[in-house]
This record gives structure tokens, sequence and C-alpha cells, in this order.
């Protein structure tokens, strides 16, 4: 369960990009999947530099939440791209997301190559807990705390500061926005990027338990949609309802019926479309 | 008169023919069209590391080659293609084979690529050297008498040899087995083979939980979770890529590490990967066919290791041998059915014709092809060992099994052969 | 006129091209045919009715693994057999799909149709003692018009009778989307892409006329994907996967959609394109993702767009 819950919190991350940047420029975002990859893969390198020059090994965290904040500077680069067709048809939108995908795989293979990377001991810096039978590296809880304190602090940004309020001003109604005197590029770009970043520091505080390995980003696409559909496109509490429960359905499903285990995830997502087709918590109508 | 520059070489080719002295001056006419080595090989995916492994290997043998001469007398050319997915690799073979008229093709890793490029070698008539990509329904199936393609070994055959090994090192030890393998026929065949050879070791074990994640997962908590529930004694695994040391990490976090033994029978072809820190000693490791550090490794394994570490800062694995055996094995018959033809340059039958059992060393030690087209190598497996100057495990000792042992022979299937045993 | 003359001596030299001598490369134009007939539909679907979707793949991998089912586990061997079969279960399973992702529309349907891709790639990885695995099935040389043309080697079946098969199945297929676009059906969907309120407020039954097109363009899809794995002999599952889908978007993208000839004219470049640029680079995905990226910003007419402007500015 708790495993489910740990997974949960990162696809939470990558889904609350997703939700964020759909939310106020209806843009769906193929390549949330490239950031955490490039965020899983950054984090590896920061770290490994990091240990190597001499850093005590508890402050892990920090330089990997550092390197996918410092990673997010790209969002203002390919905001700059999408900015082009922000006027088209979402379905270009949707292509130029494509061939982001497709150019990322690339980059990163161009980077860090084809083999895993993967940092060996900084999972258990923290230790371990000894709870009932279970044992739980610290970490794991350091993640699903992260994971939500950060939707804490996306829910407190949005609700209750002038940023949060001109965001949801522009995600409502743009040209109302507009004409009240807000700067809308310039919202787009600090929301993007923040979407991008969210999805970097997904990848990176993931990292010490898993490994970067290529195509990662790829295969995350489709549980992140999962995610977004059964929450409800463009709404952050339904980034962490759907999050929760397409990770703890994946964890029940491996222990007790392992066998379709692949398929859990798309049966919830129809009996989700079939039952409340907006998704839970739906603001974007169909 | 000797007024220009071509007349003067053909003089001295000319005087060079008439004394039989070998002359390096006129590289031009001494020069006869290189041979083109096509190979497909996997660049992006979680193929890809295996697929640059190869490359890695396809290239030390050429260079070798290529500096002591060639294979008689002609240079190699290799033209790389990628493999993908089988409708793309196709393509790239029948390019390889028709457009850029490679006399022979090596590479191929995915089962169901071996599964289609197989039958078009044969009816290109192209000479195929997989490197791995078999899969005994194929076999079966598409090509039962393959003529133009040569296959790898089959896919249970590191599965025999860890499950040989287990029953041997835990026998009496053990009462309840888990497996997590990936949900394909690799993972499928490979529990099969792990469960009855358990059987007929008289093992009395009860399989309590088997897990089937999809190639490419990266997060097994939950995995992790169901075998700690189970509570199995030993866990089988027949990851060979990057989910191997994510699943050795999360399985060291929870706990499952201390007490559970464990079985890994391709986890050497990421052997850098798994490492102390969480890989715990006694488990059984194998490394398909290729060990860096073999104990009395070969001069050409010692020195093929170093040059891959200087050159990568890396140390190699399995799919490197391979690649290296295709080559080698390629110029070996190709010279063989020369000889046999008189000097010329052999056609594609007589160079299949001297392929069929021959015999060559490679990085791995001697190994061949038998008459039905199947590779023959030594497999390395062992127990792990933290005891080494490295950050991941090694093994010691090392057990080396021929494929004449833990591969099945021609016409036989695999249960059959199994309960033939004698134990 | 121009029009006519083009599309003659395009399928001129189509027809002439097995005989040109290079093999490979006839055997290279033969995903064009069965892609040619999948993206027909999928313009219906997206330069007609407006609809993008991220799951095509789904009825091309359809259409393989019916191919593969019928030679491999049945012994039907005749390709009309086949690729009305084909065109048959496109329909089926289309029917449901299309029901459930046609109340959506734009960004969802993109999802919707995404995920369904991806759910059909996990069957057939799943339940390999039906479908293979990820071992595929495979896909035996099939009849043409009730012959077996056993004398003919695989490599001359295949740029032979097989090609001109194909291509004849592509001009009927054209010729039947042609009619369809024209067609009052058509003309409805133009009219609900342009904009469905309005349309609803003619009579027209959005709902209705959105899951015909659906189905017609999974029909399309299926023939199509029957066509594809015969050269390969092998259907897998990676035909499923939402990237394939994505290449599908990509051609007929590159093509010009709103075009009618945009589709087969996309697939044709895609296919030289990336026999191409494989051999060059390791990176070519890079290269694709950046000419996709070039063309959605500079370019969202595609190559039928530039050669329009051409034309206009020319006269």
């Amino acid at each position: 369960m708790l495993g489910g819950v740990f997974h949960a919190a990162v696809l939470f991350l990558v889904a609350a990009g997703l939700q964020l940047v759909f939310g106020v420029q209806k843009i769906l975002n193929l390549a949330c999947g490239s950031f955490y990859a490039l965020g899983a893969y950054a984090g590896v390198s920061a770290v490994s530099w990091a240990l190597a020059a001499g850093a005590p090994p508890p402050i892990f965290p920090l330089v990997l939440v550092g390197a996918g904040l410092g990673l997010a500077l790209v969002g203002p680069v390919i905001e700059r791209l999408l900015r082009t067709i922000y006027d088209r048809d979402e379905s270009f939108q949707l292509l130029l997301t494509f061939a982001l995908v497709l150019m990322f795989e690339d980059v990163i293979r161009f980077v860090w190559g084809t083999a895993p990377h993967q940092l060996s001991s900084a999972y258990l810096v923290y230790g371990q807990l000894r709870v009932g039978g279970l044992v739980i590296p610290v970490y794991n809880l350091v993640v699903i705390a992260a994971g939500g304190a950060i939707a804490a602090l996306m829910g407190f940004l949005l609700a209750r500061t002038r940023f949060g309020r001109i965001v949801r001003a522009t995600a409502e109604n743009r040209g109302m926005a507009e004409a009240m005197g807000v700067d809308v590029s310039r919202v787009y770009v600090r929301v993007f990027t923040l979407g991008v970043a969210l999805g970097t520091v997904g990848g990176a505080l993931v990292i010490p338990a898993t490994a970067a390995v290529n195509e990662m980003g790829i295969d995350l696409i489709v549980e992140a949609f999962a995610v977004v559909v059964i929450g409800g496109l463009g709404s952050m509490r339904g980034a962490v309802a759907g999050a929760l429960i397409v990770g703890i359905m994946r964890a029940v499903a491996v222990a007790t019926y392992p066998e379709v285990e692949m398929l859990a995830i798309y049966v919830v997502v129809i009996a989700v479309l079939v039952l409340r087709p907006a998704g839970l918590f739906a603001k974007a109508a169909a | 008169m000797i007024t220009n520059r071509r007349t003067f070489i053909k003089v001295l080719a000319g005087a060079a023919a008439a004394t039989g002295a070998r002359l390096d001056v006129a590289p031009a006419l001494a020069h006869a069209a290189p041979v083109r080595i096509g190979v497909l090989a996997a660049k992006a995916g979680v193929t890809a590391p295996v697929g640059e492994s190869g490359l890695r290997g396809t290239q030390f043998a050429v260079d070798r080659i290529n500096a002591a001469g060639g294979i008689a007398g002609r240079k190699v050319e290799l033209v790389v293609e990628e493999e993908s997915n089988p409708k793309d690799t196709v393509e790239r073979f029948r390019k390889l084979a028709l457009q850029t008229k490679a006399e022979v093709i090596t590479g191929g890793i995915s089962t169901a690529v071996g599964l289609a490029v197989g039958p078009v070698s044969e009816e290109l008539k192209a000479l195929w050297l997989a490197w791995d990509a078999t899969t005994q329904k194929g076999v079966e199936e598409t090509i039962p008498k393959p003529r133009y393609a040569f296959r790898s070994v089959d896919n249970e055959a590191e599965a025999v040899m860890a499950s040989i090994l287990a029953a041997r090192q835990f026998k009496g030890k053990i009462k309840t087995v888990a497996g997590i393998n990936n949900d394909y026929s690799y993972g499928r065949d490979n529990w099969a083979a792990f469960l009855a050879i358990m059987k007929k070791f008289g093992m009395n074990v009860t399989p309590v939980v088997d897990l089937w994640p999809k190639l490419g997962e990266t997060n097994f908590t939950s995995h992790v979770a169901a075998l700690q529930q189970a509570k199995p004694d030993l866990v089988f695994s027949s990851f060979w890529s990057g989910d191997a040391p994510i699943l050795m990490k999360q399985a060291h976090a929870a706990g499952l590490t201390q007490g559970t033994k464990f079985v890994l029978t391709t986890a050497g072809g990421v052997h850098e990967s798994m490492k102390k820190a969480f890989t715990p000693e006694g488990a059984i490791m194998g490394y398909n066919s290729l060990y860096f550090e073999a104990p009395n490794a070969s001069p050409l394994l010692r020195e093929f290791s170093k040059w891959h570490q200087e050159r990568f800062k890396e140390w190699p694995n399995y799919e490197s041998d391979h690649a290296y055996f295709t080559i080698v094995a390629y110029k070996a018959a190709v010279e063989k059915a020369s000889k046999a033809a008189g000097g010329k340059w052999p056609t594609t039958e007589q160079t299949v014709e001297a392929l069929e059992g021959i015999e060559v060393e490679s990085l791995s030690g001697r190994r061949g092809y038998r008459s039905d087209h199947i590779m023959e190598a030594s497999y390395y497996q062992g127990v792990t060992t933290h005891k080494n100057r490295h950050d991941f495990v090694t093994i010691d000792p090392v057990e080396v099994m021929s494929t004449k042992q833990i591969q099945k022979p021609s016409g036989t299937g695999l249960y059959d052969w199994i309960n033939s045993w004698s134990v | 006129m121009s029009l006519r003359l083009a599309v003659a001596a395009a399928l001129g030299a189509l027809a002439l091209f097995p005989l040109a001598g290079r093999d490979y490369y006839a055997t290279l134009m033969l995903p064009f045919f069965g892609y040619g007939i999948a993206l027909l539909g999928l313009n219906l679907l997206f330069g007609t009715t407006g609809l993008l979707s991220f799951g095509h793949a789904l009825f091309v991998a359809l259409g393989a693994y019916t191919a593969a089912f019928l030679t491999s586990k049945l012994g039907v061997l005749d390709l009309e057999v086949i690729l009305m079969a084909a065109a048959v279960a496109g329909a089926v399973i289309a029917l449901p799909t299309g029901l459930l992702c046609v109340r959506y529309v734009r960004i969802y349907f993109g999802m919707l149709t995404l995920a369904f891709g991806m759910l059909f790639y996990s069957f057939l990885l799943k339940f390999y003692a039906v479908t293979g695995g990820d071992e595929g099935m495979r896909v035996l040389r099939p009849r043409l018009l009730g012959l077996a043309w056993a004398s003919f080697g695989k490599v001359e079946f295949l740029t032979g009778p097989f090609y001109y098969y194909s291509l004849a199945v592509l001009v009927l297929g054209a010729v039947v989307m042609w009619r369809i676009v024209r067609s009052p059906f058509g003309l409805g969907l133009r009219a609900i892409r342009e904009n469905a309120g309005k349309a609803e407020f003619t009579g027209v039954d959005v709902r209705r006329y959105r899951l015909s097109a659906f189905v017609v363009a999974a029909v399309f899809g299926a023939v199509g994907g029957a066509l594809l794995p015969i050269p390969t002999g092998l259907a897998d599952p990676l035909l499923a996967y939402w990237t394939h889908s994505g290449n599908l978007v990509f051609m007929l993208l590159l093509g010009g959609f709103g075009n009618f000839f945009g589709p087969v004219l996309g697939a044709f470049v895609f296919i030289v394109l990336q026999d191409q640029v494989m051999s060059i680079t390791q990176y070519w995905r890079f290269v694709f993702g950046a000419i996709l990226a070039v063309v959605v910003v500079f370019f969202p007419q595609g190559l039928t767009g530039l050669l329009d402007r051409r034309q206009r500015a020319g006269t």
C-alpha cells in the first residue's frame, strides 16, 4: 500500500505539471514524460558530482530538487516554441509536443548514452523504518511528504496568492484577464515553467529509488494520462486523486492478481469514463 | 621509358611479380574490394545497451582482422543499421542484403525481430548470424531447417545453468520460491525451466508468487511488497536490463535481501550496475557468455576487457562476445571454404557449409556453431561476493558450463530433455 | 486540370517503379500502400471531421493481426477475404470505442484514443496464448485473386503481383474515400469541423456523424493494416504502440491533412525520409522531431499546402 502511495507521489508531480499547463494554456503536453526523464538523468549526474566533490550525503534531496529546478530553465525556451501556435487548433499543440518527445529522446541519448544511470547508495542514506513486519526506506516517506508538500504549496499558490489569482483568472477567461491588464504572455511563461519544474523535480526525486533508463519518458505518458483522465483535466485536486487511485490500484493489482497488472490501469480509466465522463474533479467540460 | 608514375609503378610491380617479392608500394593494385559486413544493432530503448555492447565486440573483431590483413586478403567494411521494431528492422535487413550488398549480416537481439528476420534471410538467401533473438517457437515453426540463418543460444540456457547451480547450492535449504520476471517469452521460458528443474532435482519447493512486470518497468515497490508478504525462501529473476539493479535496490531497501536467497540468471549483463550497496553476497548470478574477470581468462579476453575499460570506462558484457564470435566465425568459415574452393572467394552456400560445425576462439573461449545452426558457447555463473576491488559485486567461484551441458540438443523438446537427465 | 495530370503521372510512376529493377526500393514502397490506405481514413477523421486520433495505430494493428490470425491460425490465405475480414474487425471494434470516444472532442478525444491504443497494445502483449505476445503472430504469404503465384520467390512476389495488388487496393480505397468526402455525409462532417454548434442547429446529428467517421476511419485503418505486415511476415504488438499512432499523424501532417492527396503524399515522403535518414544518423528521431516541429509551426498545411501555395502564386 505504501509502495502505491510512493508511486502516486511521483505520478502526482508529473500529472500536476500536466494539469497546470492544460488548465491555463489548454495545451496537453505530451513531453511531460520527457521532462520527468530529464530530471531523472540530471538528478543522477548532479548528485554524483556533488558527492564526488565531497558534499555530505544527507543533503542529496536538495541537490536533486536543485537539479530539477535548474533543468526547468528549459521551460521558457520550450514555451517560446509553443507560443508560435497558441492560436491554432489544439491538435497542433499536441503534435508539437509530440515532436518534442522525439527530440528529447535523442537529446538524452546523446548526453547520457544508453546505459542505465543510477545512484547506488542515496536511497538508504536516511535509513529504514520498521513498521509492523515491514521495512520501509525513510526516503520513500520523504518523497511522499515532498509530494504532499508540493501539492499543498500548489494549492496555496493558486488559491491564496496574487499570482495564483492571476493564473486562475487567465485560465478562466484569457480575454477578460488581458482586458484587466494582465500580461498574459508572462503568465504563460511562468505557468509553463512551473509545469516543467514539477515534472523535472518529480523525476529527480524518484531517481534514488530507481534508475534512469532509455525511453522512460515515453512509458510514463500513458500513466500520466490515466491520472488526468481519472482526476479530470485541469484540476489540481484531480491530479492528487487520480494519482492516488492509479498508484494504489496498481499496488493492489500486483498484490492480488498480478496477471492483470498492466491492464488494471485501463480498466479504471474506462470505468471512470463510463461512470463519470468528466473525471472526478473536472472543471473543463467535455 | 619510365615517364610517369603509372608506368613506374607498373614496371615495379612487374619486377616484383617476377622476383616473387611482396611490395607494399602500390596498394592500388594489391587492393581487392572490401567485404561488406552488415550489422543490425539496437540503438534506442531497453535493448540499446545490449546493442552497443555488440557493436563494440564487432568493432574489436574487425579492427584486429583488418590489422592482420582482412578476410582472405579483403578488408572488412562495416555497415551498421538500426534494429528497432520488427517491421522496420526487416526493411533494414533487406537494405543491407539487396542495396548495400552485404555479404553477411550480423546482429539482432529481440525475439520478435528474430522471428521476422529469419524467414527473410532465408528467402533472400542472405547469410545472417544473429547475436541473440532466439526463440524456440520461432525455431520450430518459422524456419525448422534454416539454411542461411544462424541463431543464438536457446532462451533458457541461462535458467538451466542457474537452476542446476541453485539445486546444488540450496538443496534442503529452501521450501518456497517466488519468481519475478519480465512479462514476455524470455521471462516466461526461464521461469518455466526453473520450476521444471527444481522438480527434476527433487527440491520439493512450492512457488508462492510469480510476478510479471513489463519490460522497462522502473518501479517495483509494489512487487517487493508482494514478495515480502509471500515470504519466499528464494527469489528467481531473469531480469537482464536496467530493471535488475532497480529491483535489487528496492528489495534491499525493504529488507528483502536479508535471509532471502536470490537467483539472477542474467543480471550479469548489467553487472556494473549491481552495486555492493544493495546486492547481497550469496546470490547466484549469471553473466551469459562473458565474465570480464574469469580467473583463467584467455589473453584475448584480457586484452578485450582492458581495451573496453580504457576506451569506454566500463567493463564488457556478453553481447560483445556473441558479436565477436559471429565475425570471427564468418572469417574462419570463409577462409576454410575458400581453401576448399581452390583459393576463390566462396559462395554463400559454401560459407554456410563451412560454418556448420565450425569452432573458433572467441572472447569467452572456444565455441562454435552446431550443424543445426545454433550457437555453442560457454556460460559463466557463480555466487556473488563483495570481496573485490570494485563497487559492484563479482562472482567467486566462477562456474563454467558449456551449452553442450545446458542447451537442449537439436530435435529434442526442452522438458523431454530435462526429464531425461540422470540426477 | 493539372491535378489530374499530377495524379496520373504519380500513378504511372508507381506502376512502373518495380520495373526499374531496384528490388530494395520496390519492397520499401510496400508499406506505403498500407499506410496510404490507413491515412485516407485518418484524414477523414482529422482533416474532414476535425478529430485528432492518437490511437489510429490500434486499427492498423487490428488489421495486421487479423491477417496474421487468418493466415497462420485458420489457414485462410485469400487476400480478398482477409481484407474484408479486417474491415469488419475494424468496424466491430470501432463501434464501442467510438461511442465512448466521440463523446469528447479535441484534446480529450486525442487522449482517449491514445489510451485505447495502448489498451490494445497491452492486450496483445498480455494474452500471449492467443496473440503470441511479444513474439507476435506470423503472417503467411496470401493468395492473390485465388492464385498462389507459387513459382515466384518471396521477393519476386512482393515486388510483382503483391505490389500491383496493393496499388490497386490503394486506388480503390482512394476512389471510395473520394466519394465519401464529396457526399452529403462528407459535407456534414466538414460542417461539424467548422462549427459543431451550427451544424447541430441545421439538423446534423453531430454525434452520429462523428461516430460514422470514426468507424469509416477504423475500417480504412484496418484494411491498410492488413496489407502492412505481409512483407514483414509478422504482426507484432509494437504496431499498436502510441508512438506508431504519432507517426501516422506525422505522416498526415507532413502530406497535408486538409487535402485529399495529403495522406498519400505524406506516407510516401515519410517512408523515403525514414529510409535515408536512418542510414545516415542514429539520432534520426531528433531529425524527425525537428521536421515535425518545423511543419507544425511553419507549414501546417503540409506539402500539399506548399504545392497549393506555389500553384496559386504561379497563376
